[in-house]
């Protein structure tokens, strides 16, 4: 059996960054991608938190094909008779470094596979790692069709379904309830129009989220990135939600209706479909980590369960990212003392010492507090009563604002339930 | 036996998008065309099935900077050996003066026993390289076979004349074209993936053949390869789905699309 150092399961961020690291340091490393190249099939919202990471391989984020800047953050609760829009623009998020970009996938990763295979790793594509070789126990390489290659080091990053690695019980089968589906269509529109209806400047972008109608109070929420001369434009969907209202709501209508909605359609007007996509998204969170390691193996990126769905923004490529970097590290730091068996727990040491793994801690009961429907009802429409009672205008004497705003706030948000609600919000 | 196959690479076709009648070909990959993978398929078939054979695969560049990456997918199939002739002047040269490289580029690695073309390239199927590079290097070619084989120094090709087959036999060294029902082309191998990258490429430009830009430039222009714009009837069919359907049925009654 023909044997290199180190074999990378899948070439998405996570194994992209896992082989880039690797291969910089002389190790020969060969990724194995069952796309027709790195990218050809990952989906993604479309922000990537570069601030993180940015210690990381700094030399590649400064020349990544990157889409836009993100400087202009927008949120919309979006009900059927009115939209309320938050908008938010700082200098600070103008201002270089930029903290996050949109990106397409099939983009970047493409990029990155090219600078792995400029540090001599070798980028296989279009082939799929079948299952994992193993003995006694221990990973000791893949089998792609007929053809099997041993390794002194797995890395996994095949992403969120993992086959491969629940194949060979190195994680437990997700449960699809701890999951949410996103899909999303990129649009084409040209830059002067994006940079308009999103009031920027050229070159910068914008993040704008949706909740509330969009998801028909299921739990889930829209997303709008900017990208150079396309948007991407799409809705994630709780699964466990849309399978129990899949009788009385017609799921796969949804991303239509947002479209169409009144206060929506406007941003997407004229805008050419380019490319409609679909992918599963963990929402376990920290729960739903698995061991990150074991002999011979290292699970990273969406197959270590690294995913985060704050609502606001789901982030997933900056965990990636960090797993793969981290996985590469651990890897050469062990080989340099002579024992592979120990890149494991410096792994996994490496991961709960930083954010990577202290962030989705700290996120631990978003999970939970977001199954709550109101969040996509309730409190979307109490919002747009009180603006609407606000701005309302008759021919009957008008209320004082006081009156007008703590009425509508009276009504909605001083009750028993919402107070409980909303303390909540303290754990989030 | 030694056989060369001359291969085109073109973008990646399914990525391509057409926007105001051109294709946007920024950003989109390059790949071998299908077809050529039908020519490199026969090689290979042929080398196992005559023994002793080395399959060459040579190709201009055409505006492909990532040629050599490209090329590896011949070499993982199973050719031993890549030729790349890249030169800012192939890229505007037209069928005779890209024949003419490719002759010069054969005539350099030595020759061949037999020379495998595809039946045309994928992306413009002009379908003039194997009988031009005949011509310049004074071969006999059979054109479109869909069958192939060599004996006693012998190629025998099949060729598919509608109702009849033709049978064809030639003296070696010769040149063929072959179409795309002769084979299913291989996929690589992880195994022979790997082992692609290891395999020797060897880089050519213009010079190195012993041609320059004014040999190939182009003897004709074109002014336009747009496809025949068609008139659509934009007939809308209001109501709902049944009324909608029942009225698409009559209407393609009308137009004899269906019998009555
Ligand atoms: C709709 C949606 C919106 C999102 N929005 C954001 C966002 O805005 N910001 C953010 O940071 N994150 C976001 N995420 C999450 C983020 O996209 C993921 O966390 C991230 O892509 C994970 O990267 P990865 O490398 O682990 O997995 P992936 O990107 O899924 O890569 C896995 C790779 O492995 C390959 N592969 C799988 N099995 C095999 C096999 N057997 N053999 C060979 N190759 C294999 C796949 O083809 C793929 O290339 C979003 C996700 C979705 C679905």
């Amino acid at each position: 059996m023909e044997k290199v150092d180190c074999i990378v399961v899948g070439g998405g961020l996570a194994g992209l960054s896992a082989a880039y690291g690797l291969a910089s340091e002389g190790l020969e490393v060969i990724l194995i991608e069952r796309g027709d190249y790195a990218g050809a099939k990952n989906v993604t919202g479309g922000r990537l938190y570069v601030s993180p990471i940015r210690d990381m391989y700094p030399e590649l984020w400064e020349a990544a094909p990157f889409e836009r800047p993100v400087t202009r953050e927008f949120i919309t609760l979006l009900n059927s008779g009115n939209a309320t829009t938050i908008e938010f623009a700082s200098d600070k998020f103008a201002a270089q470094p930029y903290q996050s970009y949109t990106v397409l996938r099939a983009t970047l990763d493409l990029w990155l596979s090219e600078q792995v295979m400029e540090k001599g790793g070798m980028v296989i594509t279009n082939q799929r790692v079948d299952e994992l070789l193993m003995e006694d126990g221990k990973v000791i390489g893949i089998r792609a069709g007929e053809d099997e290659i041993g390794a002194d080091m797995t890395i996994v990053a095949e992403g969120v379904l993992g086959l491969v690695s629940t194949k060979a019980g190195l994680r437990q089968k997700p449960s699809w309830k701890d999951h949410a589906v996103g899909f999303k269509e990129t649009i084409e529109l040209p830059q002067e129009v994006i940079e308009s209806r999103w009031h920027l400047s050229p070159g910068q972008g914008a993040a704008h989220l949706f909740m509330g109608e969009v998801t028909k109070g299921m739990l889930g929420g829209g997303f709008l990135y900017t990208n150079k001369s396309s948007i991407s434009f799409g809705i994630v969907l709780g699964m466990k939600d849309a399978k129990e209202r899949a009788d009385k709501i017609d799921v796969y209508t949804l991303l239509d209706d947002f479209k169409a909605h009144p206060h929506v359609a406007p941003l997407v007007a004229g805008g050419e479909l380019l490319e409609y996509s679909a992918h599963v998204i963990s929402e376990a969170g920290y729960a739903g980590i698995p061991q990150l390691y074991g002999d011979g193996y290292l699970l990273a990126g969406d197959t270590a369960g690294l995913a985060l769905n704050q609502l606001y923004t789901v982030r997933g490529m900056d965990f990636a990212v960090a797993s793969g970097y981290y996985a590469a590290k651990a890897t050469l730091e062990a080989k340099q003392q002579g024992d592979l068996s120990a890149a494991g727990p410096m792994y996994e040491k490496m991961m709960r010492d930083t954010w990577v793994i202290k962030d989705l801690e700290t996120a631990q009961h978003i999970p939970h507090f977001i199954e709550n429907p109101r969040i996509f009802t309730h409190y979307p429409q109490s919002v747009g009563r009180i603006f609407e009672r606000l701005f309302t205008l008759t021919s009957d004497p008008t209320e004082g604002i006081y009156h007008k705003v703590m009425g509508s706030v009276k009504q909605d948000f001083v009750n028993a339930k919402t107070v409980k609600e909303l303390m909540g919000v303290r754990k989030i | 036996m030694k056989i060369i196959v001359p291969v085109k690479t073109n973008p990646d076709l399914q990525m391509i998008r057409i926007k105001n009648r051109e294709p946007i070909l920024e950003a989109v990959p390059y790949k071998v065309g299908d077809l050529d993978k039908n020519s490199v398929e026969a090689a290979l078939q042929l080398q196992a099935a005559v023994g002793d054979t080395q399959v060459v695969a040579l190709t201009i560049a055409e505006g492909n900077r990532k040629i050599k990456d490209t090329m590896k997918e011949v070499l993982a199939m199973g050719a031993d050996e890549a030729y790349i002739l890249s030169d800012d002047a192939l890229t505007a040269a037209d069928q005779a003066g890209k024949a003419l490289a490719l002759a010069k580029a054969i005539e350099k690695i030595g020759g061949a026993d037999l020379i495998v073309f595809a039946e045309g390239s994928t992306d413009n199927y002009s379908g003039q390289m194997g009988p031009r590079v005949a011509e310049l290097l004074a071969l006999p070619e059979i054109g479109y076979a869909k069958k192939l084989t060599v004996a006693d120094g012998k190629l025998t090709a099949e060729r598919g004349m509608g109702d009849l087959i033709e049978v064809l036999e030639s003296s070696l060294p010769a040149v063929v074209t072959v179409t795309s029902e002769i084979n299913e082309p291989r996929i690589p191998t992880l195994m022979n993936i790997m082992k692609a990258g290891k395999k020797p490429t060897t880089e050519w430009t213009l010079g190195d053949v012993g041609l320059d830009a004014a040999a190939v430039a182009p003897q004709k222009a074109v002014l336009s390869n747009l496809a025949e714009e068609q008139q659509r009837k934009n007939v809308m069919i209001e109501g709902s789905a049944e009324e909608q359907c029942a009225a698409l049925i009559d209407a393609l009654i009308k137009d004899g699309v269906l019998e009555a």
